[in-house]
């Protein structure tokens, strides 16, 4: 019965889409700019070397597609910013008042955008595979993909708790746009957009197997790749802990600052 | 002579107006510099990776790879400090009919619009690739000589006009079109593809794309293969060419949208 109000935001989000058909188009087409960065530079790398760390170049580029594909897919970045703007211009207010769970809210209007999305990545990935001619890599193994999966979801799910633990700390901070474009930029490298985190010394790829962003994008592109495989299930108990603190840190801090609301603006 | 002292005594007035609003927010003041900072810093490592897996990028070692994004980063650099946020407000003005207000003083409005929000907070940011420029010479062990850092300064010189040019053209195109948005993407696109991927990897059609119809590949390439020594005359006479055309045809774009500019109605 609870569950029905959620589902039913996600189902307003979804049909929501339809309105922005042309934006929805234009972000497929672009994405072309991450795949073909990733072929002209690996082509020239690969030029003289059969194997880069581990990579050959459809490897390299198998890669880039699924990681390229699901970074697309993660969408929460707009959450941070629809409560900060909310809460500086006095709007939060809308949200406060709905008869559901606020961090609910938003865990739905990203599943109802994400499950449109869906489709048309997938039709990206496919044509860059066949315009770029690439002997694409992909798991057979039915254990590492449900392993893999289940990272999505998490990886999904933990992004939109921190996008909304980023958002609510405007209560606090009242501006926190300039942070939120810097956190954009340390995560294109952090989750392995940019390039793969196995090129990075051992020391720093360690150091980031701590950290929940190479769960979020990286181990699921490169268990889907065929790679890494032994750190499936150990990935998987990393992120559902990242999950657990995440929570309890938003309940904190919404109970400390909640009350720093006044509805008329900052 | 009386032209000049006319247009100094206008861009005096500029700048002053423009620091007496940035002190009204100050929490802004840094903020380009912050994210524009992160996100050449965040290139750096990730060509960092690469490099410490592979000895050289076509014909390119790690130290060109640095004086490419140092130069990337300079060129950006200018733009942010003296036009940038002038000139993304020129659609919303022609949407609104606020250009009226640009037109009917008596100085030129191009001129007003490049120049009435420079941002100083942007200026550590041309120190910082600067720093990066020095850096990277000295990794690629290059000697510098008079003749090379000349050339190297003509051609920064000669880019700086085609990134403005470029960033004209683009936002000019709101004269002739409804929404600016799909040209903004492209434009961003074509921007992160071509700042984390030097001219050198280009080859077919995508070397006569971001060669002349989208120049963004050689805006770096240029000034970085003249310090190297790797420019050719016939790539001198390609750089000036493009330039020049692209200075004709924002020319033609520009002046032909203020005649076709009808009030809010546009």
């Amino acid at each position: 019965m609870k569950m029905r109000k959620y589902i039913e935001v996600a189902k307003v989000y979804f049909k929501t889409q339809f309105a922005w058909r042309a934006d929805v188009l234009f972000n497929m087409i672009f994405t072309i700019s991450r795949i073909l960065f990733a072929y002209l530079l690996w082509r020239m790398v690969f030029s003289g070397k059969e194997v880069v760390s581990g990579f050959t170049f459809h490897g390299m580029l198998s890669y880039y597609i699924v990681s390229s594909f699901l970074s697309q897919l993660e969408m929460s970045g707009g959450i941070s910013g629809e409560i900060c703007q909310r809460i500086r211009n006095g709007a939060f207010s809308k949200y406060m008042i709905l008869p559901v769970s606020m961090e609910g809210y938003f865990v739905a209007m990203e599943a109802g955008t994400v499950l449109f999305y869906l489709a048309f990545d997938l039709i990206a990935a496919f044509l860059w595979i066949f315009i770029f001619r690439i002997e694409f890599a992909f798991v057979t193994d039915g254990a590492v993909l449900l392993c893999a999966f289940c990272l999505i979801l998490l990886g999904l799910f933990f992004m939109v708790q921190f996008a909304y633990y980023l958002g609510i700390l405007t209560l606090k901070y009242q501006g926190i746009e300039t942070f939120l474009m810097i956190k954009n930029n340390l995560m294109a490298l952090a989750t392995g957009t940019i390039v793969p985190l196995a090129l990075f010394p051992e020391a720093v790829v360690r150091a980031m197997r701590a950290l929940p962003f190479y769960y979020v994008t990286y181990l699921p592109s490169m268990l889907l790749t065929g790679k890494c495989r032994e750190e499936a299930v150990v990935g998987i108990g990393i992120m559902t802990v990242w999950c657990l603190v995440m929570q309890i840190l938003i309940r904190r801090t919404w109970a400390k600052y909640s009350r720093k609301y006044d509805g008329v603006g900052i | 002579m009386k032209t000049i002292k006319k247009y100094y005594r206008v861009l005096r007035e500029l700048v002053k107006l423009r620091f007496q609003n940035l002190m009204v927010f100050r929490l802004d003041f840094f903020g380009p510099f912050l994210v524009d900072g992160s996100l050449f810093l965040v290139q750096l490592l990730a060509f960092r990776a690469v490099y410490g897996n592979v000895e050289a990028v076509g014909s390119w070692g790690s130290g060109e790879m640095i004086l490419y994004i140092g130069t990337f980063s300079l060129l950006n650099a200018v733009s942010m400090t003296v036009c940038f946020f002038g000139l993304i407000g020129i659609p919303g003005k022609i949407l609104s009919g606020e250009m009226d207000l640009y037109l009917t003083k008596p100085v030129s409005p191009l001129f007003r619009l490049t120049f009435e929000k420079m941002n100083p907070g942007s200026v550590p940011l041309v120190a910082m690739s600067l720093c990066i420029i020095a850096y990277g010479a000295r990794k690629s062990g290059i000697s510098i000589r008079g003749e090379n850092l000349c050339a190297y300064l003509f051609w920064l010189a000669v880019m700086t006009i085609l990134y403005y040019n470029m960033e004209v053209l683009i936002r000019s195109m709101s004269f002739y079109i409804l929404s600016n948005a799909r040209l903004d993407q492209l434009e961003e696109a074509c921007l992160d593809l071509c700042m984390k991927l030097p001219g050198i990897a280009f080859y077919g059609i995508y070397k006569v794309i971001f060669y002349i119809f989208l120049p963004y590949g050689i805006m770096a390439t240029l000034p970085v293969q003249s310090l190297i020594g790797e420019m050719t005359w016939k790539g001198v006479a390609f750089g000036i060419a493009v330039a020049a055309a692209f200075s004709l045809l924002t020319y033609v774009v520009w002046t032909g949208g203020i005649r076709r500019y009808n009030s809010a109605s546009s």
